[in-house]
């Protein structure tokens, strides 16, 4: 009957909808690039790790898994290579190798950055290794790590550009990516506890982007006069091939964490303090400085501050 | 109030008010349908005669008043959830055959014909088939049985209809003007049919039509409504040829 | 063609000339068929459009190494949008019965579902199911297992959002298509003795999706494009439809450009197909069922109010199918957003 037909042709569509709902794919990069999960011998922290304690770390190691936030959406930390399908960039790398001394292998979470920065991760995902900086305000909503890198800020303005200086700014417009600390210290509320800033340019108006790439895009079609972002950020667009140049030196360096849910049901006091030795092992064997070149072409793992 | 005799009324109405907001179209109908009785009803338009017809199985909801319909007794004017079960039962009884035919088109001739043996009394599919079957043979449309409605003329639809409703197994039969729809050389067909209800079948039969042919050949009782009340009923014979009220000859006059 | 008189010394009026010629024209052009002239138009507009296109100097060839990976988030773009329109349906026949419905609950909540889920927008919609839901329910104090159950994945929660927000769009579709089986039918089933839900399934609901089908159709072809918002819930590569993978190359190469062109090529491609099988589909469920193949006035009149009733959104990349000594479906609505 033709009403059969119809009703079982929506019932396997339905069944279908939900058992791709349900699975969602199997090319998910869960295995670190370049990981090398065989070579985890298994004494990383998990192996000292209580695991009868119930909390996030004890979770984490009878798993065999963190699940890591990242947003591919900001190259060269984080990006993904459409040929290989695989995340890449220095905080992939940074995490995989947190991920490796733990003895946990890692499964990709990618919200996306207003997210992740605003703490209340519902336990979606227990760790951002994200290029996040320390600021007061979200220390309130997160807890940190000591900073495994220092990036460099700077202004970009067009190739060709007249613009030689920052005073050059005044009565510009400056492009950022909102929520960003650039975005910030732009207006002056920059707030990173224990750091102190220059003053931003006099007389700059600042237009808000969903992320660096849009900020430069606009930069190209003349929408704002100038960009601010990470120094490397900016390199790796000129890299690419953007007409774009960078604007005297870098104005100031901000240290970035490795950031946890201070909301977390699940206690994550033993997990930021496993990691936050692995930060500093990783400082202390060069791991960093090695990941740093490899990406940025100099060392920005050393607090600039401290020299 | 005159009946075939036998005493065995299937379809009483006592004191039968209906009001369609501030129109009163039925004002105090009394009547009975003995079993095996034919009554053809007849009227002007507006007089109330379908609105009784649709009154007895429900359709339409009494104001006040109380319906019988085989043993099935409810009175009008109430809408607790209870009564629904109720006047689900006095629907079965009775027959319903419309204007418009009102045919599935979603389902074949034979699944019109089975589909209230098959839903509604859970009689199993091959048993409701060969009912349906044996229907569609007394009307004379066995060869339609797997076509759709929509490729029959109107009146192979209408016996369809009959078939449908006689398919129950009512105790009463109930025509809301069945031919009016119909073109001319369609009404014969239908006519006939349901003239074998009567002679063959000995249904008990409601019809309310301006066939007046059909009601001189078939029917037990005539009966004129005028303005929501029974004004005029007797035989055909009685109210053909020697009717009291003037009302009743001039619509004879306008119609025959 | 009669010129008028001109007295010896007047001048002709110098509009008559070019008149002549128009109408020479218009009469010469007359023999052309319609969709003819109007393939021309489309190629003419699209030539404009390539010389624009190669004036700004895009990345054609970042375009071309891109447009594989972009193309797999296919799967994920039809995929959600077939689930998202299981659950719509399911609401809209639910929302329909319940606008419908003497019952004051159920005709108080579909109304009220209706009225949120068409009166805000839709991202606003998916990020409150996705960030919001879990805090409302951490916060009411529920078993911990409820907050993890409505913790929804962002695909799921794209899905929910997209069947929810179509559902309450596509009641008013249900609810037309619900009125349009004419009243006769409902009463046939009654005086048979049907109950509520027999009378529905068997005899309603089977005529109403005549009328129902087309517009929901319609709406498919919508959802498969707003399935792009779903991609700035932050889903993971594994189930990144075509927006989302634009995004990420985007972000990869900075070239946001070239990257979106990419995407609303697809797009536009994807919607084409779906709208011709649309058409198709649209006049064989008329054609199969009336007489004479052709589509009865009050037929028209509940497809028409049923179309517009939902907004008659998402048809509109196909040619318009002027065929009119076959054309039995409704008037198409095309262009008609939320």
């Amino acid at each position: 009957m033709r009403k059969f037909r119809f009703r079982s042709i929506l019932v396997l569509v339905a069944a279908l909808s939900l058992v791709a709902a349900a699975c969602g794919g199997d090319d998910e990069p869960t295995e670190p690039a370049g990981g090398a999960t065989g070579g985890t011998t298994g004494t990383g922290a998990c192996a000292d790790a209580d695991t009868a304690a119930g909390d996030l770390l004890a979770q984490i190691c009878s798993d065999g898994v963190i699940r890591v936030s990242t947003d591919p959406a900001y190259p060269p930390q984080s990006s993904l290579n459409p040929e290989t399908g695989e995340y890449e960039g220095f905080d992939i790398d940074v995490a995989t190798e947190i991920a490796n001394r733990l003895g946990a292998t890692i499964e990709w979470e990618t919200p996306k950055w207003e997210a992740i920065i605003a703490g209340n991760w519902q336990g979606r995902w227990d760790m951002s290794v994200g290029s996040m900086t320390v600021t007061a305000e979200r220390a309130e909503v997160l807890d940190f790590t000591p900073a495994y890198y220092f990036t460099p800020a700077s202004i970009a303005v067009s190739e060709g550009s007249e613009i030689s200086s920052a005073d050059g700014l005044d009565g510009m417009t400056v492009g950022v990516c909102s929520g960003c600390t650039y975005d910030f210290f732009l207006q002056g509320s920059l707030d990173i506890p224990g750091f102190e800033f220059p003053p931003p340019p006099a007389g700059i108006t600042v237009k808000g982007y969903d992320t660096d790439t849009t900020a430069f895009q606009a930069l190209e079609s003349g929408q704002v006069d100038a960009v601010m972002s990470a120094t490397p950020t900016i390199q790796a667009a000129i890299d690419k091939g953007r007409p774009m140049q960078l604007l005297g030196e870098p104005l100031f360096s901000e240290p970035l964490s490795v950031a946890f849910d201070k909301s977390s049901e699940v206690d994550q006091a033993s997990l930021v303090e496993a990691v936050s030795g692995i930060v500093e092992e990783m400082h202390g064997d060069g791991t960093l400085s090695d990941m740093s070149m490899e990406w940025y072409g100099e060392d920005i793992t050393i607090d600039p501050s401290t020299g | 109030m005159t009946s075939v005799g036998n005493g065995q009324a299937v379809v009483r109405v006592e004191n039968l008010y209906k009001r369609f907001g501030d129109l009163e179209v039925l004002k105090g109908i009394d009547m009975e349908v003995d079993k095996g009785e034919v009554v053809v009803i007849f009227g002007r338009s507006g007089s109330g005669k379908s609105t009784l017809l649709r009154c007895v199985n429900f359709l339409e909801d009494p104001t006040s008043g109380m319906i019988e319909v085989a043993g099935v007794r409810l009175e009008g004017g109430h809408r607790t959830k209870g009564k629904r079960e109720q006047v689900r039962q006095l629907r079965i009884k009775a027959g319903m055959v419309f204007q418009s035919f009102n045919l599935f088109p979603n389902m074949t001739v034979i699944g019109n014909v089975t589909e209230g043996p098959i839903t509604v009394k859970g009689i199993p599919e091959g048993d409701a088939r060969s009912i349906g079957m044996d229907l569609l043979a007394k009307v004379g449309l066995s060869d339609k049985a797997d076509e759709h409605p929509i490729r029959l003329s109107g009146g192979q639809q209408q016996r369809v209809a009959i078939a449908r409703a006689l398919a129950m197994e009512p105790e009463v039969m109930l025509f809301d003007e069945p031919t009016s729809a119909l073109d001319p050389e369609l009404i014969g067909e239908v006519l006939a049919v349901m003239k074998s209800l009567a002679t063959d079948l000995h249904m008990t039969m409601m019809v309310v039509t301006h066939e007046m042919g059909f009601a001189r050949e078939v029917a037990n009782r005539m009966m004129f409504f005028n303005e929501g009340v029974i004004l005029e009923q007797g035989t055909p014979d009685e109210m053909i040829n020697h009717t009291k009220y003037p009302e009743t000859k001039k619509f004879f006059e306008a119609v025959l | 063609m009669a010129t008028p008189e001109v007295g010896a010394g007047e001048t002709r009026p110098p509009a008559q000339r070019p008149q002549g010629r128009m109408e020479g024209i218009s009469q010469a052009s007359a023999r052309i068929p319609f969709k003819l002239k109007v393939a021309v138009v489309w190629i003419v507009i699209f030539l404009v459009l390539a010389f624009l296109f190669n004036a700004a100097d895009f990345d054609t060839q970042f375009m071309r190494d891109r447009a594989d990976f972009v193309l797999k988030g296919l799967t994920y773009t039809i995929l959600i949008a077939l689930a998202s329109i299981v659950l719509a349906v399911v609401l809209a026949l639910l929302g329909a019965l319940g606008r419908l419905s003497r019952n004051p609950v159920a005709y108080g909540v579909s109304g009220f579902y209706a009225s949120f889920f068409r009166g805000t927008p839709l991202i606003v919609q998916l990020f409150l199911i996705t960030f919001a839901l879990p805090v409302i329910v951490g916060n009411l104090g529920l078993p911990q297992s409820f907050e993890e159950l409505l913790t929804l994945d962002p695909f799921v929660a794209g899905i929910v959002g997209l069947g929810l927000n179509y559902g309450a769009y596509m009641t008013e579709i249900f609810r037309a298509g619900i009125q349009s089986v004419s009243h006769g039918q409902t009463e046939a089933a009654d005086a048979l003795g049907m109950t509520y839900p027999q009378k529905m399934k068997r005899v309603v609901l089977p005529q109403a999706f005549r009328v129902i089908i087309p517009p929901t159709g319609n709406e498919f072809i919508a959802m498969m494009k707003d399935t792009a918002l779903v991609g700035f819930l932050g889903v993971v590569v594994a189930q990144a439809e075509i927006f989302r993978r634009a995004q990420l190359v985007a972000a990869a190469d900075f070239k946001p450009i070239e990257a979106y062109l990419l995407a609303a090529g697809m797009y536009w491609a994807l919607t084409a197909v779906f709208t011709f099988f649309q058409s198709r589909l649209e006049r064989r469920i008329s054609k199969g069922y009336v007489r004479g193949g052709t589509t009865t006035a009050k037929e028209k009149k509940a497809q028409f109010m049923s179309a517009s009733a939902a907004g008659g959104a998402g048809g509109g990349a196909g040619m318009a199918e002027i065929d009119t000594e076959e054309d039995v479906s409704g008037p198409e609505l095309k262009g008609q957003g939320h």
